[in-house]
């Protein structure tokens, strides 16, 4: 269990904590609702907005300068999971999620997220592709705020769904090889569970090319087996974080552990049983990192 | 190595007198690794702020950038210029 669950999971790994789904038990339903809207008005500039003098454009570049660029680290892991009483809705402090596999996805759409839930256009694929694909998946306070900004609503079809709905077009955007993902924002309230894809997803496009922690590993790790696996390939085209490679002189697919992420998407492209998700402690060279 | 430079003219695409980049967002798709984002325009005059009208595309991850020229390619208004 990662720290999160330790500080805010009340035993459970931290997605699993009722408490954290309901705004009126962690602080009030008007002011959470208040810092999402200031949150979600203008989410897409979030990272050319200067703080400090800083903007996150060419990130890359400015924290390899010596000195600054470790400062400049430190000052945005910060502002990610920050908790301060005054954080940022702008810079959607507080903001960041793991990855989970699609049963967790569904368990807690059946029994944590409070209602309403909407499914509305996914604003990172929006932001960084130019599409709109209804499968962001969000509920409690931040429903009723994106339901306010129309650049968000699908017009050709039923926004508000219900946690059957919720549950099924999970499964369907985990077939087509999205990542299942939760998120706090802010911290700890939990309010939505995207379907990600690698580097259209804000937090994978920050934890991949510059290893911030606005995205984490899910805490189960793949397993394949070695007698089931028939080398057909089907499972590699899956993996967004080329996971999974295939040898052609051993016939079958290695697992680079370092880089799974134990979303278990690739779970549906093997027609042979060879992958199943483990809990990531069980996997002996685990160095305990998400 | 020399850092990627990458500029869009925003009065060929933004709002500056150029297109709306929400109806062409052709640089955006063709770019493999997502350097470009769209974004609201900050401090622009808004008559409902809660459906902004103001765009612009700016080239957010130019380290990630591996200078195929794609966009500077297929870009309608040829507003890009990718230079290091």
């Amino acid at each position: 269990m990662c720290r999160w669950c330790t500080k805010h999971g009340a035993g459970k790994k931290w997605y699993m904590n009722s408490k954290n789904y309901h705004a009126d038990q962690i602080s009030t339903e008007d002011s959470m609702r208040s810092y999402l809207e200031e949150q979600f008005m203008n989410m897409e500039n979030l990272f050319i907005r200067k703080i400090k003098g800083f903007s996150s454009v060419g990130l890359g570049y400015k924290m390899k300068m010596p000195i600054i660029g470790r400062i400049l680290r430190k000052a945005a892991e910060g502002m990610i999971h920050s908790e301060k009483e005054h954080r940022n809705a702008t810079r959607a402090d507080g903001h960041f999620g793991q990855a989970i596999p699609l049963e967790d996805a569904q368990l807690i759409m059946s029994e944590l997220a409070a209602e309403p839930i909407i499914e509305n256009y996914c604003l990172c694929r929006f932001m960084q592709r130019g599409t709109k694909e209804s499968c962001c998946i969000n509920f409690g306070v931040l429903s009723e705020v994106i339901e306010k900004l129309p650049r968000y609503i699908p017009k050709d079809r039923v926004v508000r769904i219900d946690r059957e709905t919720a549950m099924e077009r999970l499964e369907e955007h985990n077939k087509k090889g999205y990542i299942a993902s939760v998120w706090f924002q802010p911290i700890p309230y939990i309010n939505a569970i995207c379907s990600c894809e690698s580097p259209e997803c804000g937090g994978l496009r920050l934890r991949t090319s510059f290893d911030l922690h606005a995205f984490y590993k899910a805490e189960y790790i793949i397993q394949l087996s070695q007698d089931n696996c028939q080398g057909c390939k089907q499972c590699v085209s899956m993996c967004q974080f080329s996971a999974l490679r295939y040898i052609p002189s051993q016939n079958r697919v290695i697992v680079d552990y370092d880089k799974c992420f134990g979303c278990g998407v690739c779970r549906h492209a093997c027609k042979h049983d060879a992958l199943k998700l483990i809990p990531r402690e069980e996997f002996p060279g685990w160095d305990g990192t998400y | 190595m020399k850092k990627t430079k990458i500029r869009i003219d925003v009065t060929k695409c933004g709002d500056k007198g150029g297109i709306d980049p929400r109806e062409c967002v052709k640089c955006l798709k063709v770019c493999d690794p997502c350097v470009f984002l769209m974004h609201a325009v900050i401090g622009a005059k808004e008559e409902d702020p809660y459906d902004p009208q103001v765009w612009r595309i700016t080239a957010v991850w130019p380290s990630v950038c591996m200078r195929c020229m794609k966009c500077v390619e297929d870009c309608p208004e040829q507003a890009i210029s990718v230079k290091w």
